[in-house]
């Protein structure tokens, strides 16, 4: 590396990158696409709760199913399709031979949209099941479970045929989301859709369904990411790596009994509220040794370690948050206001997204061989989204706060609760905005970097085809 | 070159390469020979801390977990005794007032007033302070034809509501209401039991609604 200007990300890109690079560039670009789509539904929803009118005649947009879809196009069209692109070229590039078995990627990531697309159509047609963060309709679920199962091969093979015996901490993640997810997907759908049990028992299988997507699938995809860019980028060793298997192990054994913390005050038996009060602060162990392996990222090194930095602290947050709002007094306040919301945006947005962020600028110019296209947007782009989510959180957080009190006063109508928090949550909708102009920044960035880099490959074919063409001409 | 900017918006440089960055980690973990022998399992404070969260968390679940038992619902509750009658003992002043609700205060009222002409107090009413039996016989059986309460003439169909009649109540809520409405508007504190209701109905069995001349030949 002598020359800023020359073409760093070639220097760094092997085979391994160029071999998989249409495969996993297609999941990020649907990734991406699906960000947007879940931003404006995100819009429409914040719109909708300071002005309820707003596209209430029209059944497919009602506010129910707006937030059904724009949750359902995150986590399944967003954070599956990027999630998955990392998590695979980690593998790939950790067990250092080229990725096996890319048709079945591509196959299972055409259909997996393919099943989100009509699924989220399905929702807006009333159709969704009626669980959170499961609200794919039944019909495309056994698509998705196939799909699925068809895109985690290549990342599957190249971690079992991987090139050494140790391992590293992102491998560990990353087989884990991929292994984990799965198995609850299928163990959930079998309880709560085909042969459902009753009662009770579904509210808790549903909240360690919700819990296990978070922190069994995304939280891991997310920190594989991290484990491996951070080292990378600032050229040092992790510090305290020595307990990063514990904090690895604690997340996967304890992550999803924190489920329990969302039952308090439910018509269930107390250890499980209990039980999730325990999980998360377990789990604390888990965030403790991450702040200790990330201190390193508090060094400033360019965009991928500005997302990553920030990803990596609303990680710890919501370790911190979770915990405390998860004893019952707290949760007598938090529950079901938007400080909920708040926390699970933290989560999936401010940590896993913020994460994949950081991660996808430091391996998309591997993939094209080339810069970013326009640079400058990457910098905007964190701008900018940091911005729009921390607007976001705080508005929500505000909005919770005074909306939870006002609950617990059983003199406050519910429209009068709403009356009271409508500033913040006005400033939650110009948040939103401010996201998704956000991310098209990185939609078009991505774009255009794919774009050149698709050109110079048809460039390169032609001239190959014309080389050998006047080859045989000489020949004849 | 110049040292790398932290504001470079450009591709990540990456230092280390992917050999290294394993080599470099696998050696803590002690899986590499390492000649230096500076790796820890764990950090010692962290340990401490790991321990503390493990006691914390079994101290908490000790304390707040119902004694896992599948039917306590409240952090500090107990668990029933083993062998402990299962069904659990309803408040018949609590039974009552529903039943009341449901069935007879569309007619005398939630404030028991009545509705005269039409319906009857049971607030303050002779009937409802004075004979058991009577009271639980118009509920069996029904009651028409004039009755004098409070001074007032009325003369309307009150419909039995006990066991095989339309509201078909069985006789632990017909002894539940009447308990309820004597506490509370005939200032009579002993329950009226279930058994006594089953009795006057297995004697009696099923008949036309009561006159007030045949209340009267009931003591
Ligand atoms: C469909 C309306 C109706 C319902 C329901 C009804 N009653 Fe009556 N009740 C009457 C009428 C009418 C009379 C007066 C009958 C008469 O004029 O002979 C009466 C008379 C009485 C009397 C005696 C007179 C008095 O006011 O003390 C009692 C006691 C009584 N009802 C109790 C009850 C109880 C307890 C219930 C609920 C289990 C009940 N009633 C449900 C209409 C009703």
């Amino acid at each position: 590396m002598t020359n800023q200007s020359t073409n760093a990300g070639a220097a760094e890109v092997t085979a391994i990158d160029t071999h998989a690079r249409w495969p996993l560039l297609y999941l990020i670009g649907a990734g991406l696409v699906w960000l947007i789509v879940s931003g404006v539904l995100s819009l429409i929803a914040a719109i909708q709760l300071h002005s309820p009118a707003y596209l209430a005649e029209c059944a497919w947009f009602t506010h129910g199913r707006v937030e059904a879809m724009r949750e359902t196009a995150f986590i399944y069209g967003w954070a599956a399709n990027a999630g998955l692109a990392i998590g695979t070229w980690l593998l790939g590039r950790l067990g250092g031979y080229p990725l096996r078995g890319l048709n079945w990627f591509v196959v299972g990531g055409v259909f997996w949209n393919l099943a989100v697309a009509a699924g989220l159509i399905g929702i807006a047609a009333g159709e969704m099941t009626s669980f959170a963060v499961l609200q794919l309709p039944r019909a495309v679920q056994p698509l998705l479970v196939l799909s699925y199962a068809a895109t985690a091969i290549s990342g599957v093979l190249a971690w079992s045929g991987r090139k050494r015996a140790g391992t590293f901490a992102s491998q560990w993640y990353a087989v884990a989301a991929l292994f984990l997810f799965p198995w609850f997907l299928t163990a959930t759908q079998v309880v709560l859709l085909w042969t459902p049990v009753r009662g009770v028992v579904q509210a808790v299988a549903a909240a360690w369904y919700a819990e296990g997507v978070f922190a069994l699938w995304l939280a891991p995809l997310a920190l594989a990411g991290a484990y491996y860019v951070v080292p990378k980028v600032s050229g040092r060793t992790l510090p305290s790596y020595e307990a990063a298997p514990v904090a690895f192990w604690t997340l996967i054994v304890v992550g999803t009994w924190t489920a329990g913390r969302h039952l308090v005050g439910g018509p269930v038996p107390a250890w499980l509220p209990t039980m999730g009060v325990v999980g998360t602060s377990l789990l604390l162990f888990h965030f403790l040794v991450l702040a200790f392996n990330f201190k390193i990222a508090l060094t400033p090194a360019g965009t991928a370690m500005n997302f990553l930095r920030f990803g990596l602290l609303a990680y710890l947050l919501y370790g911190v948050f979770t915990t405390i709002a998860s004893f019952r007094g707290v949760a007598a306040h938090a529950q079901f206001t938007f400080v909920t919301v708040a926390l699970e945006q933290l989560g999936f947005y401010g940590a896993v997204s913020m994460l994949f962020f950081g991660t996808l600028y430091y391996m998309v110019p591997r993939l094209t061989g080339r810069d970013w296209a326009l640079p400058g947007l990457a910098s905007a782009h964190f701008v900018t989204a940091s911005t729009g989510l921390v607007l976001a959180l705080v508005a929500l957080a505000v909005a919770g706060e005074t909306q939870g009190n006002l609950l617990l006063e059983a003199k406050a109508t519910y429209a009068e609760i709403f009356q009271q928090v409508s500033v913040p949550l006005m400033i939650h909708t110009a948040a939103q905005f401010l996201l998704i102009a956000a991310n098209l920044l990185l939609l078009v960035n991505f774009a255009m970097s794919a774009w050149a880099c698709g050109e110079k490959a048809c460039a390169s074919a032609a001239g190959l085809l014309r080389s050998s063409s006047s080859m045989e001409a000489s020949a004849s | 070159m110049s040292a790398p900017t932290g504001s470079d918006p450009r591709v990540e440089q990456a230092p280390v390469t992917d050999e290294a960055l394993l080599d470099s980690h696998d050696k803590l973990l002690g899986r590499q020979p390492d000649d230096k022998a500076h790796y820890r399992l764990l950090p010692l404070n962290l340990l401490f801390l790991f321990s503390g969260l493990i006691f914390f968390a079994g101290t908490y679940l000790g304390r707040y977990a119902g004694h896992f038992h599948p039917s306590v619902f409240n952090e500090h509750g107990q668990p029933p005794k083993a062998g402990a009658a299962v069904a659990v003992a309803v408040d018949p002043l609590v039974l009552g007032k529903n039943v009341y609700g449901q069935v007879c205060a569309a007619c005398h009222q939630p404030n028991g007033q009545g509705l005269p002409p039409a319906f009857p107090p049971l607030a303050g009413s002779e009937w409802v302070a004075g004979s058991e039996e009577r009271l639980i016989r118009i509920l069996l059986h029904g009651l028409q034809g004039p009755i004098k309460v409070k001074g007032t003439e009325f003369n309307g169909a009150m419909p039995p509501v006990g066991p095989g009649s339309g509201f078909n109540l069985n006789p632990e809520k017909v002894a539940a209401v009447l308990t309820f409405v004597r506490k509370e508007w005939g200032g009579i504190a002993t329950p009226v039991a279930a058994a006594k209701v089953a009795e006057i109905r297995a004697k009696d069995g099923t008949r036309p609604p009561l006159t007030v001349a045949d209340l009267e030949k009931i003591p």
